[in-house]
């Protein structure tokens, strides 16, 4: 199993388990039996997005979904967004507790604050390497999108 | 006579939320006791049809305007345009405690859109239901607004002709009555154009394949067929490179009509993050699942994308300050 890593946002540390493996939209995905995987938040697109009050879903269990598929929506102390498959499948399950209380999701957000279970083939997702890279690699990007300035290139 | 007066308009939310509810009844409680204002309540703004007695009623209001409504100033503003119900915009104070004044020159930039047509010289103020649960901050506001019109309409006064003798001719007032008023209408989903951000290019036009755009007698862009527009589908508003249109009952607040350039109590979109990729794909797979839901072909990116379009920037220009806010306050 590859160790942790941990990607420097500013000064914040964002830790990164080695053994998960992650999508290219600050998911991490833990791999179960029988084709199933488990995802959530990095704490990455935590830390971009702060204290989450609000969390909805606009599929239902038992959906199949494509990838990249508008699935939900969230709405935090910093930031909304909107939210995507990361990978085509079928959604099993939401974390009924988070429907509660989406704030399981900056209290643990690799264990309890998980987001849905999907049936999935993971083959296209990264490594921990590969997705602290592209942190790395998009860091310059995305503070420049936070910052509004993208449009000058790109 | 009834041009001196201030006519209060409070649009009641979709269903029936008892928080919500109750804060309409506040307000109208409180404000149907102050003197100088004409108090009604009409069902959910975004639902009257032409033919509900709401909309008649909107339609025979003549002076200043206050609208209450459980959305966006903006998108409410352009939503009564659209029905006919003209007038300048005014501006309120409640959203944006702390930045009530825009720092720079007090006006917003010089708008580049068409702007509206025949705009009737009284003004409209409309307050956002969702910025505050307590109603006392809105009948303060409704106050402020009165007296600001009295101001304008004794300013104005000076210089017209205008003469009036005696007692007040009487006004021929419509009379609603109000269980038609309220009369609860079909919910309804369409676009509403925002005319000073609109530069009539038709991107919209071209992209949207059910028919929902159109053009006036003027060549000026419009939505023509409102009910061919697909429930939930917000995909015109993404192509849309002046982010003038808008769907006020969709989650994200720089579609459903956010204010521009006012940035405080509004969030940073990090949808583009989180998967949302280009906007213009986004657009054309959510009308390729429309098509499909109606027995059509998909068809991608191959209609109606605008090419210049290709290397711009997705994220909303609405957005720009408040990610500059956002970003200062993350420290990163």
């Amino acid at each position: 199993m590859p160790d942790d890593q941990t990607f420097l946002m500013g000064k914040f540390p964002a830790v990164l388990p080695g053994g998960l493996l992650y999508a290219r939209n600050h998911m991490w995905c833990r791999e179960c039996e029988n084709g199933r995987a488990r995802f959530g938040f990095t704490s990455y697109a935590v830390r971009l997005m702060q204290d989450v009050y609000f969390l909805d879903w606009q599929v239902s269990p038992g959906d199949r979904v494509e990838l990249l598929q508008q699935i939900g929506h969230i709405e935090t102390s910093k930031a909304v967004s909107d939210l995507f498959a990361p990978l085509a499948g079928t959604l099993i399950a939401f974390n009924p507790e988070l429907l509660k209380d989406p704030s399981g999701i900056n209290v643990d957000g690799y264990g309890e604050g998980w987001l849905f279970d999907m049936e999935c083939d993971g083959a296209s997702l990264w490594t921990v390497d590969e997705y602290e890279q592209f942190l790395s690699d998009n860091w310059e990007k995305t503070q420049r999108l936070i910052k509004g300035k993208i449009n000058t290139e790109d | 006579m009834s041009r001196q007066r201030l006519t209060v308009v409070l649009s009641q939310a979709q269903g029936k939320n008892p928080g919500r509810r109750a804060l309409e009844e506040s307000i109208a409680a409180a404000l149907i006791m102050e003197p100088g204002l004409d108090v009604s309540i009409v069902p959910y703004l975004y639902d009257l049809d032409a033919e509900h007695t709401g909309r008649l009623f909107l339609e025979s209001v003549q002076g200043d305007m206050v609208v209450l409504a459980w959305m966006f100033p903006r998108a409410a503003f352009w939503l009564l345009d659209r029905d006919g119900i003209k007038g300048h915009y005014g501006d309120n104070q409640i959203a944006p405690p702390t930045e009530a004044d825009e720092d720079e020159d007090g006006e917003p930039e010089p708008p580049k859109g068409i702007g509206a047509v025949n705009v009737a010289k009284r003004w409209i103020y409309c307050l956002d239901l969702r910025d505050h649960g307590n109603y006392d901050i809105y009948i303060q506001e409704v106050r402020r607004i009165a007296a600001e019109c009295r101001e304008r309409r004794a300013a104005g006064n000076g210089q017209t002709t205008m003469v009036e003798l005696g007692l007040p001719a009487p006004q021929p007032q419509p009379s609603f009555a109000s269980d038609q008023l309220l009369k609860q209408p079909e919910r309804r989903w369409y676009p509403v154009i925002d005319y000073s951000r609109c530069t009539n290019c038709m991107e919209c036009l071209d992209f949207c394949l059910f028919g929902v755009y159109g053009v006036d007698n003027l060549d000026r862009l419009i939505v023509e067929n409102q009910d061919s527009c697909k429930r939930g589908c917000p995909a015109c508003s993404r192509v849309c490179p002046e982010q003038a249109i808008m769907f006020p009952d969709y989650k994200t607040p720089a579609i459903a009509g956010a204010p521009v350039g006012n940035i405080s109590g509004l969030k940073i979109d990090l949808s583009k993050l989180f998967g949302g990729g280009d906007a213009m794909a986004m657009a054309a797979q959510e009308r390729d699942r429309e098509l499909v839901a109606d027995g059509r072909q998909a068809v991608g990116m191959s209609v109606g994308i605008p090419k210049r379009q290709a290397d711009k920037t997705q994220e909303p220009k609405d957005d720009l300050d408040k990610l500059m806010d956002a970003l200062d306050e993350l420290e990163i």
